[in-house]
């Protein structure tokens, strides 16, 4: 009975052993055959994506922690096309909100390849337009009536908001600062200089749907946030006492530095022309060239008179003349077979160092040079890095250029016009750092504006660097006195009441293209710090082709009076008297 | 032997009992590992998505703070608070009317810290273990726990 009956069981098993066998082909079947690769792709799509991620641009501190430069909302506006009831109206809307062309945008959506299913309208529209926006769109929603075709709608209207650069303070310091654009780069300034370190790096990343695997998501860093040497309250005085130093002496333009040169922080930098950072594309209307954008650190100029204290300090610390050292100033010296004058083109008879450099005396630094000899002068003017840049942190610092003997273009007489600061080509900034020199003990120190950056939590400051040390600190005491002393003695217009200060006017002829000076107009520089027995300041100044005067005495000179007076009072250093008394309770 | 021979002969839904007792052991005890397992993993991708959903709040957090410091920068802007200390009657000190004393404990400016000692970044993004351990783990930290 039961072998009768087997022939069922058996003829069961094969019948679902065939299904079997059967499923087992057809999965074979399915994964190899040419559709296998798009089930492949599209089971690829529902693991996760890849993600570009633009981490927050690093923000901008003064050195007491004001925000210079932040990030701010702004919207990507764009339409979905598919999802468009009505393209005039979001044409209509979007000109006379954010103010993109009518013609050009509807025949961008109306027109666009079958392929497209977005269209970008504009990356930076700020929260306030994009709020109207938004508002305007919910509005035409709520006001929609069945049955009625053509009705006012923005729907498609997309909006996907992201951090974009904001400068909270505008132009303060835009010298300083530089801007970014639209596409994320920074130009100018620390802006540029610290782009990378600023603008963090891009990364894209996989991210797993599955939520079990969201630990393999990586963590992408902002950008790094960066404290300057800034002061920003003494960075707005000093642009004020720029802009109205402008106007009272009729310059064109002009430069305040403030810096410390114990430590080569920079505490305010002013130059005009300003840029309002928040509108940048309006570069093009201001610059001319790029050079303009700071003249601190980018635009090289025959500094005058200012560069004798170099001069000077090669002169003491090589042993050629001592500071009593005494000179009869006949009105003129030959040099190179060319006659150099006085700037008044009078003899001053016999002057010791401290009287040549008060009187500011062509022909006296002149001989002081060529006592000196060109081989050592220029060992001097080198070794106090003048030709070179200083390595300053920020963007298109210029070198400008020390002729020295063997050059081609190099004449004899250069050694004596080289010696009063003609005929050289630096940048303020440059006269900055080697006069830090004399102010610091000897040592030159490199100027920066960078303290320290925050990255991950933790804080790091920026070290001080020194630049070299060209001079003895001996030289650079002695040579503080005579500029203290010949300050003093000629009553000078840069004095600040209760502060012994040193210092000293450079006023510059400006070569012309056609290769000799123009006898109109002149540079007026001064360079001055203090107080002369803690220097805690060094300040620049220089006013281009001032017209109330052509003589720095009577323009940078009170100029650098008002800085010093600020710079005392925001930077809480009492007068000499008052400082010694307080050292000695 | 022959007991043995003799009861299976008897009864022999005795050792089938056995076989499939046995049988239905293995079963419920694969059953709970294989519940506990789906319990947990079910835990982790609903925490995961949570991960998610809190990362990506963190992302818009960051975005609004970055945002309101902007704004708060410039409300405390040089132009802003000098217009309102202008129209609050104050203006800028002159040198003449600065007078300078001394104040016991107190020490200059100093340049902003904008850290804290802490690295509170790190932590931060640090996932506690409870999102990545093995069920092993789990089990092992729970017997070691007593729970």
């Amino acid at each position: 009975m039961r072998k009768e009956y087997s022939w069922r069981s058996i003829s069961l098993a094969a019948f679902f052993g065939l299904i079997g066998v059967f499923i087992i082909l057809q999965m074979l079947r399915i994964q190899n055959s040419p559709e296998a690769e798009e089930f492949r792709k599209t089971t690829r799509g529902y693991k996760g994506w890849m993600q570009t991620v633009y981490p927050a641009r690093g923000e901008l501190y003064d050195r007491n922690g004001h925000l210079l430069a932040g990030n701010q909302i702004v919207y990507e506006v764009g339409i979905t096309l598919e999802n468009i009831e009505n393209a005039h109206t979001i044409a209509e809307t979007l000109s006379a909100i954010i103010g993109i062309d009518y013609a050009e945008l509807y025949q961008a959506i109306t027109e666009a390849p079958e392929d497209q299913i977005y269209h970008m309208v504009d990356e930076y529209v700020y929260t306030a337009d994009a709020e109207i926006l938004q508002q305007m769109k919910t509005e035409m929603e709520e006001a929609m009536v069945d049955g009625i075709e053509q009705q006012p709608s923005l729907a498609g209207l997309e909006f996907r908001e992201h951090l974009a650069r904001s400068y909270p303070e505008d132009s303060i310091g835009a010298n300083v600062l530089g801007f970014v654009t639209q596409s994320g780069h920074g130009y100018f300034g620390i802006e540029e200089k610290y782009n990378d370190l600023l603008a963090g790096s891009s990364v894209d990343i996989w991210i797993p749907a599955d939520p079990n695997r969201v630990e393999e998501i990586p963590q992408v860093p902002d950008g790094t946030t960066l404290i300057l040497t800034i002061d920003r309250d003494l960075q707005v005085a000093t642009e004020d006492i720029l802009d109205q130093a402008l106007y009272d002496y009729g310059a064109k333009s002009g430069t305040i530095i403030v810096m410390d040169p114990r430590n080569g922080e920079i505490i305010a930098m002013a130059s005009t022309p300003r840029l309002h950072l928040s509108e940048f594309w309006a570069y093009d209307q201001i610059f001319d060239n790029a050079s303009e954008f700071n003249r601190a650190t980018n635009l090289p100029y025959e500094p005058g008179s200012v560069f004798k204290i170099l001069t000077m300090a090669a002169a003491l610390d090589s042993g050629t003349v001592e500071p009593d050292t005494t000179y009869i100033d006949t009105g003129s010296i030959q040099v190179g077979g060319a006659i150099i004058q006085n700037w008044d083109k009078q003899a001053w008879g016999m002057q010791n160092m401290t009287g040549c450099l008060q009187h500011s005396l062509n022909v006296c630094l002149a001989w002081i040079a060529v006592e000196m000899g060109p081989q050592t002068f220029y060992q001097y003017m080198t070794d106090f890095g003048i030709g070179r840049a200083t390595g300053i942190d920020l963007g298109g610092e210029a070198e400008g250029r020390l002729r020295i003997p063997g050059d081609a273009d190099w004449y004899a007489v250069d050694l004596a016009t080289n010696s009063f600061g003609q005929g050289v080509s630096t940048t303020p900034i440059q006269i900055m750092m080697a006069t830090s020199a004399i102010a610091n003990g000897g040592t030159m120190v490199t100027p920066h504006v960078l303290y320290g950056m925050v990255r991950n939590g933790e804080q790091y400051n920026i070290p001080v660097q020194d630049a070299g040390t060209p001079i003895s600190s001996q030289t650079a005491r002695d040579l503080s006195e005579m500029l203290a002393n010949s300050l003093a003695y000629e009553e000078s217009l840069a004095l600040v009441p209760g502060y012994r200060l040193a210092g000293k006017t450079g006023t510059a002829q400006i070569p012309t293209e056609y290769g000799w000076y123009a006898t109109d107009v002149t540079n007026s520089s001064f360079i001055g710090w203090g107080p002369v027995d803690d220097p805690q300041f060094m300040i620049y100044v220089w006013l281009e082709e001032p017209s109330a005067s052509i003589w720095a005495s009577y323009t940078a000179a009170p100029v650098f009076s008002q800085v010093a007076e600020t710079t005392t009072l925001l930077l809480n250093i009492p007068p000499d008297q008052v400082r010694h008394q307080l050292a000695t309770k | 032997m022959s007991l043995f021979k003799r009861t299976y002969q008897q009864a022999p839904w005795r050792t089938r009992r056995q076989t499939v007792g046995a049988f239905l052991v293995g079963l419920v005890c694969a059953s709970m590992v294989g519940a506990l397992y789906l319990s947990v993993t079910s835990q982790a991708a609903i925490l995961g998505r949570e991960i998610q959903t809190l990362e990506y709040r963190i992302g818009v957090n960051k975005q609004t703070n970055a945002n309101l410091n902007t704004q708060l920068a410039e409300l405390l802007s040089s132009d802003a608070v000098t217009e309102r200390s202008r129209e609050m009657g104050f203006r800028t000190a002159t040198a003449s009317e600065t007078h300078y004393m001394v104040v016991s404990g107190y020490t200059a400016r100093q340049p902003v810290s904008l850290a804290s000692s802490t690295n509170s970044y790190g932590e931060a993004s640090t996932i506690p273990s409870v999102y990545s351990e093995s069920l092993f783990d789990w089990f092992s930290n729970r017997l070691r726990s007593g729970r």
